[in-house]
């Protein structure tokens, strides 16, 4: 099973039913999250028969366009409402990932989501790591999936 | 799950030391602990471990860059120039090392805590953030370059 096809699978089960934003597969492979500029993040760690972390890097503009749509409301910065937007996302995009890897998702555990925001900042692997990192964009912007699996 | 019954806090400390003492060499000290919400820390690299299971919660250490390349010089035995993947590695193993002894701590009490896997956040300009209904206690240590944090959120699971 292509880990990267239920990625996507997943995250656009999730955008379109919870999110109400059409989001698509980029055609541009990326391998890396890079250095993140103006980026929020929202993370999730898989803890039990898997272990890892699961990423969904937002630049600012696409974090609010998908808060106002959570909300039903404007939103012009990065606040709090923003931050639990994304922590929220990943939480979305954890549980449908560990349903894919176990296939009831009962043998894998979810941590507390987090989120990192800032103008500059780089998500870094650990070793014994395996990556899957996807591009989807959207009218308001790309952002990045990423899933680290120790090997 | 309060932190009154549980005091961990003081695990905290216990659990820092201990991997600081033995594998780091280091002598620590550890400052005044702030529960709950608000208190930005300034630092370059943080590492962040989430635990499931029995709490489901995240285990963070932030540290400056100063701080983090003396920690990472003492941990290796070497000097380091710059945020590298030396410094990478060995903040989140720390990070790694002081959620085990969180996991045995809490397994004591007939908690099992899973542990998932350290990512290490660089940079010059960001803030983590988040509670999620969680309880959050952070600690600061102080040591020959610096002061870094221990940072927990945690919540007890069904």
């Amino acid at each position: 099973m292509d880990i990267k096809e239920k990625i996507v699978e997943a995250a656009i089960e999730i955008f379109s039913s919870m999110v109400m934003m059409d989001v698509s597969v980029s055609e541009e492979e990326v391998n890396d999250s890079g250095k993140l500029k103006d980026t929020i993040t929202g993370l999730i760690g898989l803890a039990g028969t898997h272990k890892g972390v699961l990423a969904i890097h937002i630049p600012h503009p696409v974090a609010m366009a998908i808060t106002s749509n959570f909300l039903g409301i404007d939103v012009t910065e990065i606040n709090e409402d923003v931050e639990d937007a994304v922590g929220e996302l990943a939480n979305m995009m954890g549980g449908n990932v560990k349903t894919v890897l176990t296939g009831n998702g009962r043998d894998i555990d979810l941590s507390l989501p987090s989120t990192i925001s800032g103008a500059s900042y780089q998500f870094q692997t650990s070793k014994d790591v395996e990556k899957v990192v996807v591009r989807f964009d959207t009218a308001h912007g790309p952002f990045l999936v990423e899933l680290q699996l120790e090997k | 799950m309060e932190n009154d019954d549980f005091k961990l806090d003081q695990e905290i400390v216990a659990a820092t030391k201990d991997v600081f003492s033995t594998m780091v060499m280091m002598e620590l000290e550890d400052g005044p602990p702030l529960i709950g919400k608000g208190g930005e820390i300034q630092s370059n690299i943080s590492s962040m471990l989430g635990l499931g299971g029995g709490v489901r919660g995240v285990l963070a250490i932030h540290c400056p860059a100063d701080v983090a390349k003396g920690i990472t010089g003492a941990f290796l035995g070497m000097d380091i120039e710059e945020l590298n993947d030396d410094v990478k590695d060995a903040i989140g193993e720390l990070t790694n090392m002081v959620a085990g002894n969180l996991k045995v701590f809490f397994a004591n009490f007939d908690i099992d805590v899973k542990l998932a896997i350290p990512t290490t956040v660089i940079g010059e300009s960001y803030h983590t953030s988040g509670l999620f209904g969680a309880t959050r206690i952070v600690v600061p240590f102080c040591c020959a370059n610096g002061t870094f944090w221990i940072e927990l959120k945690y919540m007890r699971s069904n």
